[in-house]
């Protein structure tokens, strides 16, 4: 049994989606919210299998659930439903510690069957965000501040998992030219998320402590 | 005079036997060579007007240089000589009487008749000291024999002067054809009085001529102290313009003897300089020196003038002597490359005033007189001109450096107004970037929330199908309003990714060909969303209609143009009854979105054998370098 929180501000598409989530996982419960302040709340009350987190809400960004979901609850499995396709939007999301996205608009056959992906382990990876992944790790690894990061690299198999998919090389296809399975290639990806997130949150604590002594001085 | 006995005595010998002891062969015609006289009848002035005969008189050799033989006398003295001139009163050659030096002033008896007299004979007397003298002798006042010619002498002791040069001393006296000795006279003075003068004029133009370099460049010191140098040096050797100074000698003496020693702070000063090395004591001390040598003869009286001065100029040449052996030092360690002629051209300088200060002191002979006159000038402007080249060289350096300077502050300011209009531009695409964002975020937030609650709420698929299609075209067109260009080669991977996917999901053959690498040309995000749109559009008709089942795109770069063929093996498109394709299958608005973009989009098709459709679109030039 699972339980599944569903953050989406419009009625209409949060019973869309409750109905969708239901037909996937039918032994679910399910806690809806439609603001950012209501799911918070619910994050620290409840514990989650799954998260389901719009962006664009009244009062504020998804991205803030996902990230105290992070923070709390490090088993839940945060994936971002939204409208905007463009990294612009997905990245911080991902950054800040979602397991992949998934776009409202698609048919509801490929949402279940990507939910039910996700849910196995096979995150979905869009060639701009996997740029995007590449160009943030290539700035990490500028020797500038070296010392003060706690050091997260990719492996060069990561690397070359994330090249293959910015060339707009499905999965599958990937697994069969690096000769891996399927599984394997979900697990890169997987490792791909999580060491963003890794990276990003000491790059925040850095941020903060240097703020922090900025204000103390 | 012990050492030149001999010689003094024989030659007198032999010239009073040309002269007076054999008048036959001595008598001087108007084509003969001059003669000249070795001795004469000497005795003082008794103030007469002409030759004392009673006084006792004493035979002394000549040139007589008061120098040698009175050094310490300045009272006037007459000369007697006798010559026979036979033929001379008759013939039509002029005769005449040459006198090289006679210090300072002279007047000239023939046969008691007065010829010559020049000046002021009593102190401040006229100086004609390198002066010749000619003096015609008249055939009237001739006799064949027995001649008479007095000569009186006025001029200084050397103990009252500070240079032989200016001690008086009477040249043993020619007798000859005028002609001929007028191109002596001619050629002496040239010599004695016209070459030096020059030589002094040219030092002083190139002495002024430096200051006012100097004026302009207080750095360049030396400069100064070498038009100094010039200027003073020009001033020593122009005594010979000086004849008639109404000062009495001790005065003049005092004044000339003051010159030195601002020549030697000159010299002194500028080869330090030039050196590169700057010392307060030793200027004080040349500055105090000037005052030292006029102030040392002020004291000592009017008749210890030459000693002092003798003593001062040894001083003073030893100093520039020292200086020059420390300029051509630090030359030799610091610019070895000047040494050499430096030291040829101080060395003949050091030379020239050593010859001058022998001349001045001990009285060398005529041919070592005209040598510093000659070499210190040469020395000079060749010094002059070599400090100009490097002044030039300076200034062409500096004209270097003001040209690079300008054309640097030329490129600063260039940058500057590119930079503020970059940041202008940067501006205005600020505001514009933040204005489609606004926009976009609206259209997201309110069209798209209602599209999207159409789609998942829609009982009609085909109303759900039309409003998804509408989100998606809504959000590329957000992305054209927002979008920055983007890199050819990724928009390659994000439209291999959704054809790819939509094609495998589908269960379609899909080939995919495309440059992978060295891909350097960027799309504007308009053209990026007008092939998408295409690329999906053209998927969409094989998906829905063509029935195919491979399917392949090929992407190419070719002469600056982009281009896409999408193949399928399906069953065509169907010809509408004016033979035009089917407008349902969205041909007309591919074609209409290429022509945007400046391209074209061709479709070939016919039932049963698949359709092609070929897209060209020009990349941007200036995009290519991205």
């Amino acid at each position: 049994m699972k339980t599944i929180l569903l953050l989406e501000d419009l009625p209409e598409i949060r019973a869309w989606l409750k109905t969708l989530v239901m037909q996937v996982f039918p032994d679910a419960r399910i806690s809806e919210a439609a603001r950012v302040h209501d799911a918070l709340a619910l994050v620290s009350a409840v514990k989650f299998d799954l998260a389901l987190c719009d962006l664009g809400l009244p009062d504020g960004s998804g991205v803030a659930v996902v990230e105290k979901l992070r923070e709390t609850q490090s088993e839940c499995q945060s994936v971002v439903v939204t409208i905007h396709d463009d990294d612009e939007h997905l990245f911080p999301a991902l950054q800040a510690g979602a397991f992949g996205y998934i776009l409202k608009e698609q048919a509801r056959e490929l949402i279940s069957e990507q939910l039910q992906r996700i849910s196995q382990g096979e995150p979905p990876l869009s060639p701009s965000i996997a740029r995007r992944v590449i160009a943030y790790f290539a700035a990490q690894s500028k020797p500038q501040q070296p010392d003060l990061l706690p050091h997260v690299s990719l492996t060069e198999r990561e690397s070359e998992v994330l090249l293959r998919v910015a060339k707009g090389f499905t999965l599958p296809e990937i697994g069969v030219q690096l000769g891996l399975s399927r599984h394997t290639i979900a697990d890169y990806v997987k490792q791909i998320y999580r060491k963003l997130n890794v990276s990003s949150r000491a790059e925040a604590a850095l941020e903060a402590q240097r703020l922090g002594l900025f204000r103390r001085s | 005079m012990a050492r030149n006995g001999f010689f003094c005595r024989s030659l007198s010998l032999a010239l009073a036997a040309l002269l007076w002891l054999s008048p036959a062969a001595a008598q001087p015609a108007a084509d003969a060579p001059a003669q000249a006289f070795a001795d004469a009848l000497a005795a003082d002035d008794t103030g007469l007007g002409r030759f004392p005969e009673g006084a006792r008189a004493r035979v002394v050799d000549l040139p007589d240089q008061w120098a040698r033989t009175r050094p310490h006398e300045n009272s006037p003295v007459w000369y007697r000589m006798r010559f026979d001139a036979a033929g001379a009163t008759t013939q039509l050659g002029l005769l005449g009487l040459y006198i090289e030096r006679s210090c300072a002033n002279l007047e000239v008896q023939l046969n008691g008749w007065r010829l010559h007299a020049t000046g002021r004979v009593s102190d401040p007397m006229s100086r004609d000291c390198q002066r010749p003298l000619l003096v015609a002798l008249p055939a009237a006042l001739l006799q064949e024999r027995g001649n008479t010619i007095d000569l009186r002498l006025a001029g200084h002791a050397l103990d009252q002067v500070g240079s032989r040069e200016r001690a008086a001393g009477l040249a043993a006296p020619l007798i000859g054809p005028y002609a001929a000795l007028h191109e002596r006279l001619a050629r002496d003075s040239f010599l004695a009085v016209t070459l030096p003068g020059l030589a002094a004029a040219l030092l002083m133009l190139t002495g002024l001529f430096t200051l006012a370099l100097a004026r302009n460049r207080r750095r360049d010191s030396h400069l100064a102290y070498f038009g100094l140098l010039a200027i003073g040096w020009a001033l020593v050797t122009a005594g010979v313009w000086w004849h008639e100074v109404p000062l009495p000698i001790y005065a003049s003496e005092l004044i000339l003897a003051s010159l030195p020693p601002m020549v030697a702070l000159a010299a002194v000063q500028f080869l330090l300089h030039f050196a590169g090395w700057r010392s307060r004591p030793i200027e004080v001390a040349l500055y105090a020196q000037c005052v030292a040598v006029p102030a040392s003869l002020l004291l000592a009286g009017p008749m210890r003038v030459h000693m002092l001065t003798s003593t001062w100029y040894m001083l003073l040449v030893l100093q520039v002597l020292a200086a020059i052996a420390f300029y051509l030092w630090s030359t030799y360690r610091a610019r070895r490359r000047d040494f050499w002629a430096m030291a040829l051209l101080l060395g003949v300088a050091a030379a020239a005033a050593a010859i001058e200060l022998g001349v001045q002191q001990r009285g060398l002979p005529a041919p070592w007189r005209y040598l510093p006159q000659l070499l210190m000038p040469a020395a000079f402007v060749v010094m002059a001109w070599h400090l100009m080249q490097q002044y030039s060289r300076a200034l062409l350096g500096a004209e270097d450096g003001r040209l690079a300077l300008e054309v640097r502050v030329r490129e600063a300011s260039a940058e500057m107004e590119k930079n503020f209009a970059q940041m202008a531009e940067l501006r205005v695409e600020q505001v514009t970037q933040q204005e489609r964002k606004r926009i976009a975020a609206d259209l997201h937030d309110d069209l798209g929330a209602k599209l999207l609650t159409i789609v998942h709420t829609s009982e009609s698929e085909r109303i759900s199908t039309l409003a998804r299609e509408a989100l998606e075209e809504m959000r590329l067109s957000v992305r054209g309003l927002t979008g920055k260009p983007l890199k050819l080669i990724d928009a390659l991977g994000d439209w291999r990714a959704e054809v790819v996917g939509r094609l495998s999901q589908t269960g379609i053959e899909g080939e995919w060909s495309a440059p992978s690498e060295e891909v350097t040309q960027t799309l504007s995000a308009r053209a990026y969303v007008q092939t998408t749109r295409i690329l999906r559009e053209a998927v969409n008709n094989i998906i829905k209609h063509s029935g195919a089942s491979r399917c392949s795109i090929v992407c190419l770069i070719e002469s600056g143009d982009f281009q896409l063929a999408i193949q399928d093996n399906g069953k065509g498109i169907p010809l509408e009854l004016d033979g035009r394709l089917d407008r349902g299958h969205g041909m007309a608005s591919m074609k209409h979105r290429a022509k945007q973009l400046r391209g074209q989009c061709l479709v070939e098709s016919g039932p049963g054998y698949g359709t092609v459709i070929r897209l060209t679109i020009p990349l941007e030039p200036h995009t290519t370098a991205a």
